[in-house]
């Protein structure tokens, strides 16, 4: 799920950066460190969309560096138990398949695939329905319920499930 | 309120779950001699026939040895069947339990814990009724749940073993776990090739994951779950049938040799637990000392109904207590009391003879002149009857409006104390007045003999009902 929050980071910045254009090296520099960093809180943060407000900057004793507290908005996106996402089948092999939802890597079990699914090795392991119709292979992309997630300091992993109703192979890049 | 569906629940629980549960360790081997399966149900049985019990005495009761009885009971304790208590004590203390023991008048006690004395630890067991109806629910959840998530295959995260260094992994790990020259999942540790935990119940044989083995297995699982709603279903049914129920409560051991010790002693003073100065002298000791009449339902009827009971006969006592300052503060000397007086007479009549403690502090001077102030009350009351006919009128108007205010609020104990204090604010007004007031006053005084009768007679009844709600609330 996304969400548009506002976060707090205090940024450090080299002394070579200040004059007229410090403001700007300084959100630069906030994207470069904050966009797609995940916290086990907030989840991943997708994009800064704006500077709330810059504080007042201390300068570090010793280094020169200034410290300034900065508060943005921006958007995360926090995987949760029991939502259906969408995502892309970035392997298959035979404990089942790993599919990323953007930046967010869900495994999905062969026990959680359903019975009438079989594995296919070869070239381009797949698993596929006995009559051939519907194939689960590689750039699959595959609409899923995740059923836990594990949530580091810096990372979110997910398993999920295709076997309930309306989940499974939604554009097969074979066919389309 | 009766305890025989709670033994009906503990029985055939025990005969459900526990009747193959061998209390020997693993080191001793089992021949056929040694086989103890099925004590564990006879010990549950037995508790269902007693309530705090000292294990040595089950024990011999039960023909057992205290060392394996103690297994069993611990066992027991630690699936949360049975409350234990341990003490340390010494002659005496055995002493007042065998007394209790004594006073329940259970045909299986005897007295012979005297003799035991040497023995300083003492541990005693009881069943822990409401607990257990909470164990057997979730256990009965519990297998439910997990046959019902293995035959959907819903929500289950997938566990990976490794044959060789048998650490254990989850799906979620599996990020961690995927090596990149094959499509297995690989050990940490060792590198070895994982493999899907298969100890859920129904995969032992079905080893592969072909379809055959599948639909095997879930028929398996399906059968099994018929098989268990069925075999359990008696179960079930008590479950439903004791949820309603309030929940017998010993209390601890304490409490409850302190009941019984009461009951023994008072059991054959009075059988009335209504009785507002006793209940309301007797808090000291770990709870109100109430009739232990042996059957547990009924013990456990007034456990619950004492902490109302005291509401009622602080609110009675508080009524006498309010009075002497106001009949004291008004000036109105004699008729006043004698109005207390008759009031007071009518309780005794009503109750007990023993609710005129409180007042007597207070009276003591007066009670001399009580006989013949009363009786010419009596004089002075029979003529203001024949005489102000109207005004006993008004009275029992206002009784009316008293008795249909009591009957509509329903008949709790509050009410009926805010009735006093109403009532008493009245007689204030009018002994304010006049002395023309005296008269109606006396009719008022009807009025309130009437009262206290009603609110005798509607004690007991209430009583019940407040003793039913109390356990509902317990219970939720």
């Amino acid at each position: 799920m996304f969400f548009h929050i506002i976060l707090e980071r205090n940024m450090q910045l080299h002394p070579r950066h200040f004059g007229r254009n410090l403001r700007d090296n300084l959100v630069a520099k906030l994207m470069k460190d904050v966009e797609g960093t995940c916290s086990g809180r907030h989840g991943f943060v997708v994009a800064i969309t704006g500077i709330e407000n810059i504080g007042k900057g201390l300068i570090r004793d010793g280094t020169g560096f200034v410290t300034f507290p900065v508060k943005y908005q921006c958007v995360v996106f926090r995987p949760f138990k029991g939502e259906i996402l969408e995502a892309v089948v970035t392997m298959v092999n035979k404990m089942g398949f790993f599919a990323e939802a953007g930046p967010v890597q869900i495994f999905v079990s062969n026990h959680l695939i359903p019975d009438d699914m079989e594995f296919q090795s070869g070239d381009m392991p797949n698993y596929t329905t006995s009559d051939g119709s519907v194939k689960i292979q590689k750039d699959s992309e595959v609409r899923l319920k995740i059923i836990g997630t594990r949530v580091d300091a810096t990372e979110i992993f997910c398993i999920g499930t295709i076997k309930d109703d309306f989940l499974g192979v939604i554009n097969d890049p074979a066919t389309a | 309120m009766s305890l025989e569906p709670f033994n009906r629940l503990v029985k055939l629980a025990a005969r459900a779950f526990y009747d193959d549960i061998s209390t020997k360790g693993d080191n001793q081997p089992k021949t056929g001699r040694s086989d103890n399966r099925g004590i564990a149900v006879v010990v549950l049985d037995a508790l269902t026939r007693r309530q705090w019990v000292r294990e040595e005495d089950l024990a011999k009761d039960l023909k057992l040895h205290t060392k394996q009885l103690r297994r069993t009971i611990r066992f027991f304790e630690e699936e949360k069947l049975i409350a234990r208590e341990h003490r340390r004590e010494t002659a005496k203390g055995a002493k007042i339990f065998s007394a209790a023991v004594a006073a329940t008048a259970d045909g299986h006690h005897t007295k012979e814990g005297e003799e035991k004395v040497k023995l300083h630890t003492h541990s005693y067991c009881c069943l822990d009724y409401a607990q257990i109806y909470d164990v057997v629910r979730y256990r009965l959840h519990r297998m439910r749940k997990k046959l019902k998530d293995e035959l959907e295959n819903k929500n289950t995260v997938q566990e990976y073993i490794c044959p060789n260094c048998s650490r254990r992994y989850t799906a979620l790990d599996a990020l961690r776990l995927i090596s990149p020259d094959d499509e297995y999942f690989h050990c940490e540790n060792c590198n070895g090739k994982l493999e899907a935990e298969s100890d859920k119940i129904a995969a032992q044989e079905a080893g592969d994951g072909d379809d055959n083995a599948r639909r095997r297995r879930r028929e398996k699982l399906k059968s099994m779950l018929q098989k268990m709603e069925e075999q359990l279903k008696p179960l079930v049914d008590q479950l439903t049938r004791v949820k309603d129920l309030p929940v017998p409560e010993f209390g601890n051991l304490q409490a409850w040799e302190a009941r019984a010790h009461a009951a023994g002693r008072g059991g054959l003073g009075d059988g009335s637990s209504n009785d507002p100065s006793k209940s309301s002298q007797g808090l000291g000791y770990g709870g109100t000392p109430m009739p232990f009449l042996g059957d547990t339902k009924v013990e456990v009827a007034f456990a619950g109904l004492d902490g109302k009971d005291d509401v009622k006969s602080e609110t009675v006592s508080a009524s006498l207590k309010v009075l002497p300052p106001w009949m004291i503060k008004q000036g109105m000397n004699l008729t006043k009391e004698q109005r207390g007086e008759v009031k007071e007479e009518v309780k005794m009549d009503g109750t007990s003879t023993s609710s005129t403690f409180s007042d007597d502090k207070k009276s003591s001077v007066e009670t001399d002149d009580k006989k013949s102030i009363q009786d010419e009350y009596v004089k002075a009351y029979y003529a203001a009857l024949l005489k102000k006919q109207q005004e006993l009128e008004e009275a029992a108007k206002k009784q009316q409006e008293l008795s249909s205010s009591n009957a509509a609020n329903g008949d709790t104990g509050t009410s009926s104390t805010r009735q006093v204090g109403m009532k008493l604010k009245r007689e204030d007004d009018e002994g304010d007045e006049d002395v023309e007031w005296e008269e109606s006053n006396v009719a008022g005084n009807t009025n309130e003999n009437y009262k206290v009768n009603d609110l005798n007679v509607q004690a007991e009844p209430s009583g019940e009902d407040e003793d039913e709600d109390d356990i509902d609330w317990e219970e939720g």
